[in-house]
């Protein structure tokens, strides 16, 4: 999952920079002329990754109230080749197990696997005492099946509650 | 730029709806809370708009979930409604989570108003 680098952006990690992130998606997908059920798919996982580290990267959020101050930087890379859009999301935070915040649902992996071509998660560190995360997301320009479809989420577990009666 | 509003509709008399346009995500879901709470404590059945609403992410999931969890235990009415054309990015997370008829989401908001009416006549006595 590699590519040529085009975008590279670095935010405080803060609740507002997401709507940001989502921006430059735009943006790019302009760009690309990458299809809008696509782009759409893109936004959502990519989202979900940020907001993994703008509430569990750096602080004790509970997810549901945004922490005001971000401790650190939120950086997404968008990086193209000639087949797919990867965008990393990665953060220099506690690392891998943060817990689940309350309001997150659980759903932000099972979202990532459903909307993405790939995904990956890995420690973002260089051995070198840099903490963090990376979440690496590809998006193939034309699909030849729907990602949801193959990772879909009740498998990974989750379930919505049930309906009311 | 489109703005990102959630604002309160009050002229249904028994039904608040809640009327969400833009984008939506942790950002602005302390605003949505707090919206569902003050339509809540109307003390009738609430309608979420979604007609307007381009972005949901699972935090605002999670908050119209609560939404719903809250009004069936007060017993009242509670619909999500989305218009006749959906945008992706609120469609895609509503059908791969199954929330459709959880919530539920219902085409138009005059359907929705009289699915809460309806919730609303079976749970009061007599």
């Amino acid at each position: 999952m590699t590519g040529r680098p085009e975008v590279r952006l670095s935010m405080p990690a803060r609740a507002e920079a997401i709507g940001v992130v989502r921006q430059a998606l735009a943006g790019m997908a302009d760009a690309l002329a990458i299809d809008p059920a696509v782009l759409a798919d893109m936004k959502m996982a990519v989202t979900e990754a940020c907001t993994n580290v703008v509430v569990h990267a750096y602080a004790a959020g509970d997810g549901l109230r945004a922490p005001a101050v971000g401790d650190g930087p939120l950086e997404v890379e968008l990086l193209t080749d000639e087949a797919a859009l990867t965008v990393a999301v990665r953060d220099h935070g506690s690392g891998l197990d943060a817990p689940g915040g309350k309001a997150a649902l659980g759903l932000g992996l099972p979202l990532i696997a459903a909307l993405s071509d790939e995904f990956e998660v890995r420690a973002a560190g260089d051995g070198d005492g840099d903490g963090g995360t990376e979440v690496r997301m590809r998006f193939l320009y034309t699909r030849e099946a729907d990602p949801a479809e193959i990772h879909p989420i009740g498998e990974t577990g989750w379930e919505p509650p049930v309906s009311s009666g | 730029m489109e703005t990102n509003s959630i604002a309160l509709d009050d002229t249904e008399g028994d039904v608040v709806v809640v009327l969400v346009e833009g984008e939506h995500d942790i950002y602005t879901v302390p605003t949505l809370r707090d919206r569902l709470e003050e339509a809540r404590g109307r003390g009738g059945g609430v309608v979420v708009d979604l007609n307007r609403a381009t972005f949901l992410d699972s935090s605002v999931l999670g908050a119209l979930l609560d939404a719903r969890r809250h009004a069936q235990e007060a017993g009242t009415g509670f619909a999500v409604s989305v218009g006749a054309e959906v945008e992706p990015g609120v469609q895609r997370i509503l059908d791969i989570t199954g929330l459709v008829p959880v919530l539920p989401v219902v085409n138009g908001r005059e359907a929705a108003l009289a699915a809460v009416r309806d919730d609303q006549d079976l749970s009061s006595p007599g």
